[in-house]
């Protein structure tokens, strides 16, 4: 009850109660009314943080310097041994090089098809409401459930895609042995899920740009393409930067649609890193492994996202300021 | 009226606008397929699903509603109302915390002045880009090892708090970092004399977060309620991972394990119950979706621009 002691003496009072006379600690208290409240109010917010998020990802990154198979086992400290073995065992440095790919993959789809959306949502048709209830409707779907139905789609004896190609007289395919089908659904999956959270925020963007400045190139005789050119994608610049690195970073961390739908197979080949953290740690009890794995992946993001970013702001510092409290915090 | 509705319809009939209807239209169906897929499919009982050829919209020769009784009145193979009101504890507790942290930490970064505000709130912002996948083994490490749980003497010795209701209270009030960053931008934007104005009144700091900022905040609020909630009703790896007795799951949990029992060989997958279920957990989202949709454009606006 820290801050209500704090309360009881309220700026209002202060004038008249002479402040030299008050006993150190209501001076104290007064001074740093404040800070005083903040502890009282974050201290326990920011404890049990550390519990559930700060602890254990400090411990995350130290698990990858250990020799750890298997919960009971006696971890052996070992240096980077973990760490060259990611860089030489093709499983490891295959499926990081994957993640970044078909992250970029799924990025660039995801983000692409949602621009187009925004552009048709944005313009004066009946019901645009409804559209875009539709399309974001994939995104609050849940990922086990939904997966389940792709799967019961893509089965090989009865499945609904394999059914009607044999309705059309072509052979059906067995999708889960072939490595191109089950990346181009699992990345078929996540655009399915995520285009119409972009449309959504390409939209709030579009919306944002100045009326102004449209009316402005119309008197300069720009075109349809001339707008889009020279006002709509400039003025998109800062909500651009915003949802290449949030798509990124999720898209780099997708695991749960491989895990459902492909198991990581045929031969582990559409292993993606976060699903064979996955696999290690519960999978096969590779402790070890799954932390260096873990601290790789991390700094993998945060590279990423700080180049993207530097690049990103490099070239128009003016019109990105209000997302550096995103990415950066208002004064980085 | 008739001449404005006929012209409304002939500016909507334009080519350009002609178009961009069929496009909108068409892709939007085809993104909706698989959710009209699963509600057909769930008129199916398990052994027409597994006889008859399934077609790109299967229709039932025998239509049952069996599946969406199960779902309210459960049935023998799979206590399915224990899951369902597993995931609704889940949701109202942690999207409660979710709120009111949010709220006071947000209000703390916003308004009070402190020595190391702005590095800790940095520092708060920086975890958010780390992966969460790095935190899943030591997490599970420090439920198993949780001090005098479960048969732990300090640090070990028994299983800690895994597989108990611990694991659920304790995984709730986390500190909701994104929706503080959220609050803290728009409580800035309220002019500070609303504040000292309540503080003349007598209010103190509560009565200022909950009677004055509170009711400013609302559409923020009702933004971090819906993707805490959607996210928490979606969450499938905390009980997937860190429980296993059947009186724990929850629904994204039980299909994960009815759906990996089915892949064991030789298993015919109940499909039409694993659809059923997923349709349980379809639908209270689109409804919550679509009561809040409003919030969602606005908060994902707010979260993109202002942000």
């Amino acid at each position: 009850m820290n801050d209500r002691k704090v309360e009881a003496a309220s700026p209002l009072q202060m004038p008249v109660t002479n402040v030299s006379t008050q006993s150190s600690l209501k001076k104290f208290a007064v001074r740093h009314k404040d800070a005083l409240i903040a502890t009282a109010i974050l201290s326990p917010m920011i404890l049990w943080w550390l519990v559930l998020s700060g602890f254990p990802t400090l411990f995350g990154f130290f698990l990858g310097f250990f020799d750890w198979v298997g919960i009971a086992a006696h971890p052996k400290f070992i240096w980077f041994d973990n760490y060259v073995r990611f860089f030489k065992d093709p499983l490891y440095y295959e499926a990081l090089w994957r993640s970044i790919w078909m992250g970029g993959l799924v990025t660039g789809i995801t983000l692409i098809a949602g621009f187009g959306a925004a552009i048709l949502m944005n313009m004066p048709l009946f019901g645009k409401g409804i559209y875009r209830s539709i399309w974001y409707i994939p995104a609050v779907t849940s990922t086990v459930a939904t997966t389940q139905i792709f799967n019961l789609l893509l089965d090989t004896n009865n499945g609904v895609i394999n059914n009607f190609l044999k309705s059309i007289g072509k052979e059906p395919i067995v999708w889960q042995y072939s490595v191109f089908w089950g990346v181009f659904w699992i990345v078929v999956y996540s655009v399915w899920k995520g285009v119409g959270g972009a449309a959504l925020i390409w939209l709030a963007g579009l919306q944002s740009v100045d009326v102004s400045l449209y009316e402005a190139a119309e008197i300069d005789g720009a075109g349809r393409w001339g707008k889009l050119w020279n006002v709509t994608l400039p003025g998109l610049k800062p909500i651009a930067t915003y949802i290449v690195i949030t798509s990124l970073i999720g898209a780099i961390q997708i695991y749960e649609q491989v895990l459902f739908m492909t198991g990581g197979g045929p031969y582990g080949k559409t292993e993606v890193l976060v699903f064979r953290i996955y696999r290690d740690a519960f999978w096969d009890f590779n402790l070890g492994m799954a932390g260096a794995s873990s601290l790789i992946m991390a700094v993998v993001v945060f590279v990423g996202t700080v180049f993207y970013y530097r690049w990103s702001t490099n070239s128009d510092r003016s019109s990105t300021i209000k997302i550096k409290g995103v990415k950066g915090g208002p004064k980085a | 009226m008739k001449e404005s509705f006929a012209k409304k319809l002939a500016f909507q009939l334009k080519p350009g606008n002609f178009i961009a209807h069929l496009i909108l239209l068409s892709v939007g169906l085809v993104l909706l397929y698989p959710l009209v897929f699963m509600v057909l499919a769930g008129f199916f009982t398990r052994d027409e699903f597994t006889s008859s050829i399934i077609g790109l919209l299967p229709i039932a020769k025998a239509p049952t509603l069996h599946n969406f009784f199960v779902l309210f009145y459960g049935s023998a193979d799979a206590g399915i109302q224990k899951y369902f009101i597993n995931s609704g504890y889940r949701t109202i507790y942690n999207t409660f915390w979710a709120l009111l942290t949010s709220l006071l930490a947000g209000y703390v970064f916003a308004r009070l002045r402190f020595k190391g505000k702005d590095q800790l709130f940095l520092i708060l912002l920086g975890t958010q880009m780390i992966p969460g996948t790095i935190a899943l083994i030591p997490t599970y490490l420090e439920f198993a090892r949780f001090p005098f749980a479960g048969g732990n003497n300090i640090f070990t010795g028994g299983s800690g708090i895994l597989d108990t209701w611990w694991v659920y209270f304790i995984g709730g009030p986390s500190l909701n970092i994104m929706g503080a960053f959220l609050v803290k931008q728009s409580i800035e934007k309220i002019p500070y004399e609303l504040d000292e104005a309540a503080k003349v009144d007598g209010a103190g700091t509560f009565r200022i977060i909950f009677q004055i900022l509170l009711p400013l905040q609302l559409p923020i609020m009702a933004f971090i309620a819906i993707t805490t909630a959607l996210a928490t009703w979606n969450d499938f790896a905390t009980p997937f991972f860190y429980t296993s007795s059947d009186k724990l799951q929850t629904l994204p949990a039980a299909i994960t394990r009815l759906s990996s029992a089915a892949a064991s060989p030789g298993a015919i997958p109940n499909w039409p119950l694993i659809i059923t279920l997923g349709l349980g957990m379809t639908v209270p989202a689109l409804l919550i979706f679509f009561f809040f949709q409003k919030y969602i454009v606005q908060g994902l606006a707010n979260t993109g621009i202002k942000g």
